[in-house]
């Protein structure tokens, strides 16, 4: 792998660099006095606070909650997702009737459907819960679609030949050659989901990761805002990152047509 | 006689309406008996594929019936095993667990299916390579796994399409070497699809020559090549006289093929 | 004829559905103040324009929504090709706007909140900076994808190098710029209805919030169909716009 060395290699300089003026000039704006006090904390304080968000037990508290809401909302939305994008993705009719739907309401901002989610679920966690399913539901949807029909079709014959039945068709043929963009679906359908969550906790709630989130900011402390920011936002990143890099390996293991 | 394994009686199929859509394969009647190797070949375009997915049951015919061993088509028949001309290897499951795959189908244990699996992968020469996957594996020896799944299921007719189609002339001598040897040593009937003269008579019994579009019947031709045969077997004499025989039949298909592709 | 059954099935079915939502709410199955009578939504529409200044509001959702995404793009394509003219800053940095563009930036608003105040500012620069990675990144690829023949043939008809980027270069990455742009537009639109509606402050997004408050219901409702549907309109719109683009390249 000499490429690979050579294509990183000389990397990690601009990188620091970069690192280094940007932390400067965050220093630099935090004592020049020119915000309002703690607007931009000096980067000491932005680490105590960091550190503070932590090692409270509260924040695990929460952190389990809003991970609750979130893997009740990608069962509920991903599962309907999955059978909605199944039926799609094996019939043309319903995928011409019906996908344009998905497709146009899929990136309409979902957050604003939670006064309703409200109205049938509530002001507790299930109103969250709901907020994150029907947010994972479209791309969950719209990829398992997608991968149904992205099946090669000399596979499906293969089944058919030996003839397999509905379930093992599913289980042995569809599953496994569309796991590529079911790890893609599930990778969009947690960003989204995640979002929704965080975002209907900041609205209306009084536990979460997002709940925590407008707690700090209406007291006004700032370090600990911060420190809950760069730890949910770097959760959904890392996340996002990690399914996506899965869903690429999963695409190479295909043979060399498509 | 005994009764025919496979007897194709006046199947018509048309793709679209009577009045407008295509005539893919017209009026064609003919019996594969047991044991026999025969090929069918014909110009590209004229409906051969169309006949393979009908034989196999998945397609049905506009009319005229097909059966085997007696019983009349209406889906995939268990005595039936086909081999496609695309590349068909589950990319998922190793060279073993892809020739298993029917018998996983049947609900057959791991332990015995691997057993079983495991001398099909032998009689295709892919000993050695069971664990691998199709992407590390040539074409050719991606073909001889779908091969050895085929037959793994213990089909009493084998149907296969241009199964060489994708790969080179050499490879292909050399497969077709493989499936003669295999076919001699199973005494698998086996009815093989292609647009390859050498590679008919190389393999063939008898030889079903098609029209270009509407798919007919033009000839039978009996090849009288000693059995059994291997590669070699395309020096003869009478070889390269059974080639020219039918290729004087197919040119005139051909050429009408290639106009009509041109002119498209 | 038969290419027009499935969309006009389509719509049969959300009519039929909206009918039978009706029939159940009338019959008491469903509760009428969870989900009103879709014709009391209907009811409502005008009492919306009327009263909540609905057109106004479209003004300033608009005019927020291309702010952002006309900034995204002028930033986006300037340090696109600022990162493509310098490979190594390109391969040092590429990895850092896919991460960007990954990270959800709409959870910071009470960030945004503090820094801007609560104004029309913090929702544009939200909007912006979720708008700026997906403009930065198509940039890249546009003039990553260039076919090298199209850049051989600059150099045999010996261009300076302001002709080959003015008259080859930039025109064959034209496409892809254009899809982010249409990116950034989108992307912008869901931030700005989504913050407008989390801070209670401007267009669409706050007559939402501010009917859900009053528990105006037929209203709540119907703002929110009324913004999906603007919503749609909206990515049809831009949809056109880049097959329009294409077709012309």
């Amino acid at each position: 792998m000499a490429t690979q060395e050579a294509l990183t290699k000389g990397l990690a300089l601009p990188r620091l660099i970069a690192i280094v003026v940007i932390l400067a000039m965050w220093q630099a704006l935090a004592l020049s006095g020119l915000l309002f006090r703690d607007v931009v904390p000096p980067l000491e304080a932005l680490v105590v606070g960091f550190v503070g968000v932590l090692i409270s037990p509260d924040f695990y508290a929460n952190l389990a909650i809003t991970f609750a809401e979130l893997l009740a909302a990608l069962a509920g939305g991903g599962l309907a997702g999955l059978v909605v994008g199944l039926c799609l993705g094996a019939s043309r009719f319903a995928s011409k009737a019906f996908e344009p739907w998905l497709g146009y309401l899929g990136p309409t901002p979902k957050i604003i459907l939670f006064p309703l989610l409200i109205l049938m679920f509530g002001v507790g966690v299930e109103s969250k819960m709901a907020m994150g399913a029907v947010s994972c539901f479209f791309p969950i949807a719209i990829s398992v679609a997608a991968g149904v029909r992205g099946v090669d079709p000399v596979l499906l014959k293969v089944g058919r030949s030996f003839r397999a039945r509905l379930d093992q068709m599913l289980i042995k043929i569809y599953l496994p050659a569309m796991i590529a963009p079911l790890l893609n679906g599930a990778r969009l359908g947690f960003g989204v989901a995640l979002i929704g969550v965080l975002l209907a906790e900041t609205k209306l709630s009084k536990q979460g990761l997002g709940f925590m989130v407008m707690d700090a900011y209406q007291r006004f402390d700032m370090p600990r805002m911060y420190g809950l920011l760069i730890v949910s936002v770097g959760i959904a990143a890392v996340v996002n990152i990690v399914l996506e890099h899965l869903a690429i390996q999963a695409g190479h293991k295909k043979p060399t047509k498509h | 006689m005994s009764a025919p394994l496979l007897s194709v009686d006046g199947v018509t199929r048309r793709f679209g309406p009577e009045t407008c859509g295509v005539l893919a394969v017209d009026n064609m009647s003919f019996d594969v008996r047991q044991g026999e190797f025969v090929s069918i070949i014909g110009p590209s375009g004229c409906g051969k594929s169309t006949l393979f997915s009908m034989l196999g049951g998945l397609l049905p015919p506009t009319s005229g019936r097909i059966a085997v061993e007696g019983d009349v088509i209406t889906g995939p028949h268990p005595a039936v095993g086909m081999v496609f001309q695309e590349e068909s290897c589950l990319p998922w499951r190793s060279v073993i667990d892809n020739v298993a795959f029917p018998l996983e189908l049947e609900g057959i244990g791991k332990s015995e299916r691997h057993d079983r699996a495991q001398h099909f992968v032998e009689l295709v020469g892919l000993h050695g390579f069971e664990k691998r996957h199709p992407a590390e594996l040539s074409g050719g020896m991606r073909q001889r796994v779908c091969i050895a799944r085929t037959l793994a299921a213990k089909p009493r007719l084998l149907l296969m399409d241009e199964p060489f189609a994708a790969l080179d002339e050499q490879t292909r001598l050399l497969l077709g070497d493989k499936v003669l040897q295999i076919q001699q040593e199973l005494h698998q009937t086996t009815l093989l699809i292609t647009h390859s003269i050498t590679e008919a008579v190389q393999l063939s019994d008898r030889i079903l020559v098609m029209t270009y579009r509407p798919g007919r019947l033009k000839r039978i031709v009996e090849v009288h090549l000693p059995r059994p045969r291997n590669a070699d077997v395309v020096t003869s004499p009478e070889f390269g006289a059974t080639v020219a025989e039918i290729w004087s039949d197919l040119r005139e298909e051909a050429s009408r093929g290639m106009a009509a592709s041109e002119v498209s | 004829m038969s290419r027009l059954l499935p969309p006009a099935f389509g719509v049969l079915c959300i009519v039929a559905l909206l009918c039978l939502l009706q029939l159940a709410i009338q019959a008491g199955i469903v509760d009428v103040y969870i989900v009103p009578l879709p014709t009391d939504m209907l009811a409502s529409l005008p009492r919306l324009v009327e009263e909540e200044h609905v057109i106004r509001r479209f003004g300033v959702t608009f005019g927020e929504t291309l702010s952002a995404g006309l900034l995204a793009l002028v930033v986006g394509v300037a340090l696109g090709m600022a990162l493509q003219h310098w490979p190594r800053m390109r391969r040092a940095f590429e990895p850092w706007f896919a991460l960007l563009a990954a990270a959800p930036l709409v959870m910071a608003y009470p960030l945004f909140l503090v820094l801007f105040g609560r104004s029309s500012l913090t929702i544009i620069v939200i909007a912006f900076a979720s708008a700026l990675a997906p403009v930065v990144l198509k940039t890249i690829e546009g003039f990553a994808t260039i076919r090298p023949v199209l850049i051989d043939v600059g150099h045999s008809l010996r261009m300076t190098r302001a002709q080959e980027f003015r008259l080859i270069l930039l025109p064959a990455a034209l496409p892809e710029i254009f899809v982010g742009l249409r990116l950034a537009l989108i992307f912008a639109l869901i931030n700005v209805v989504g913050v407008e509606f989390l801070i209670n402050l401007g267009g669409l997004g706050q007559l939402i919030s501010e009917l859900s408050e009053r528990y105006d219901l037929p209203g709540t409702w119907a703002s929110i169909g009324l913004v999906v549907i603007v919503s749609i309109l909206f990515f049809l719109l831009l949809d056109g716009g880049e097959r329009w683009l294409r077709k012309r390249h």
